[in-house]
């Protein structure tokens, strides 16, 4: 182990991974020297910060240009109650900072737009998208599926999630979802309502899905099954979890076999996220 | 012919459950089926087809689990037995800001 340059407290730390041979102390060393952005420091990004962050997963990015509300407080658990009023990406880091000194944070208070999505996903090697609108989720993925950076992708809806992932070479969002729904067809979780616990599930699936690709990326873990090229819809009134095929989309205007989108500049963020119409 | 119709998320809302059993004509396509089930539940008319007839591209409708863009899209047909799933992209994470 000595030659992995584990000190003796994060041996202590992560001791519980490294006894596993499917993590050891290459599987520590490559979650520590991991760049991960997580978009959305919301209810999804929550859970998603503090498992990857306890994990030791080395640099953070958080997105976010949204303040903590009292109302956030039911299900998104990086913040507390004094928070209320700060940034969300702020409040975020602080709890990192205190749960586990071996995580950089970088914290972008910014909203992500077709200006600077590919500046931001430049410095990281995989992607959470934990967003909460349509725009951003089409702008990640086709930003994120351009540039070849691995991403996945959560999403709630009262008492339901969806969960996938994606890689380079495989089915992207716009295989399954062409385009997005007008806007106020499908209402958000301030309109709809959210089972608080409901992004706690699906933001630790999402959580689970990024250490499983560090650890396949450093070639780890040989018999982990990301969520590439399925979708899971999780009804947690229920209590199922269904498991739908995603397959490739010749005619996807991203990543088909004649894309008609070549740059996110390509696609108005607005709406139905379709193609510009010039 | 007897299909189980399964609906997720604001489908479930507008049809007031998440699946229905229901007789259909044989030999139905997936169209003809989303387009009875447009009249049988006015809050679903528009929703599930567009103008001329084709399924929606801000939607996903899965038969036996499988997306039917890869088979034959809305002329799909569907056989006594079969599982029509409709399901709407959702993009929730709980910010609830905006």
């Amino acid at each position: 182990m000595s030659d992995l340059n584990l000190d003796p407290t994060q041996l202590d730390r992560y001791s519980r991974h490294i006894i596993m041979d499917d993590v050891g102390p290459e599987g520590q060393k490559a979650l520590l020297d991991a760049d991960v952005l997580v978009l959305g420091a919301g209810g999804l990004g929550s859970p998603i910060v503090q498992y990857l962050a306890a994990a030791g997963v080395g640099r953070l990015g958080i997105a976010d240009d949204d303040v903590v509300e009292r109302s956030n407080l039911q299900r998104q658990i990086v913040h507390a109650d004094a928070d209320v009023g700060r940034p969300k990406v702020e409040s975020a880091a602080e709890f990192v900072a205190e749960l586990n000194p071996d995580v950089t944070v970088d914290a972008h208070e910014t909203r992500v737009t077709a200006d600077n999505v590919d500046e931001l996903l430049a410095d990281y090697d995989f992607v959470v998208d934990g967003s909460d609108n349509f725009e951003t989720r089409f702008l990640v993925n086709d930003a994120c599926t351009l540039a070849g950076v691995p991403f996945t992708h959560g999403a709630i809806y009262r008492f339901e999630g969806q969960i996938t992932s994606f890689t380079e070479g495989q089915p992207c969002y716009r295989c399954l979802f062409p385009e997005a729904p007008p806007a106020g067809e499908i209402p958000d979780c301030s309109e709809a309502g959210v089972l608080g616990v409901l992004p706690g599930t699906v933001g630790c699936i999402q959580a689970t899905e990024t250490v499983k690709w560090i650890l396949q990326d450093a070639g780890l873990a040989p018999e982990a099954d990301t969520l590439d090229g399925r979708m899971i819809f999780y009804d947690a009134m229920a209590m199922t979890f269904e498991d739908v095929p995603v397959q490739p989309d010749p005619d996807c205007p991203v990543c088909g076999d004649d894309p008609a989108i070549s740059s996110v500049q390509d696609v108005e963020y607005v709406e139905t996220c379709a193609i510009g119409a010039d | 012919m007897h299909l189980e119709c399964r609906f997720f998320a604001t489908y479930r809302a507008i049809v007031g459950q998440k699946s229905l059993d229901r007789e259909f004509p044989d030999g139905a396509t997936v169209a003809e089926v989303l387009s009875t089930l447009e009249t049988a539940y006015p809050d679903l008319e528009a929703q599930l087809l567009d103008e001329d007839g084709t399924i929606r591209p801000q939607l996903s409708i899965l038969k036996n689990g499988r997306d039917v863009t890869h088979m034959e899209g809305g002329e799909t047909p569907l056989e006594d037995g079969d599982s029509l799933s409709v399901f709407p992209p959702v993009a929730g994470g709980a910010s609830g800001v905006r």
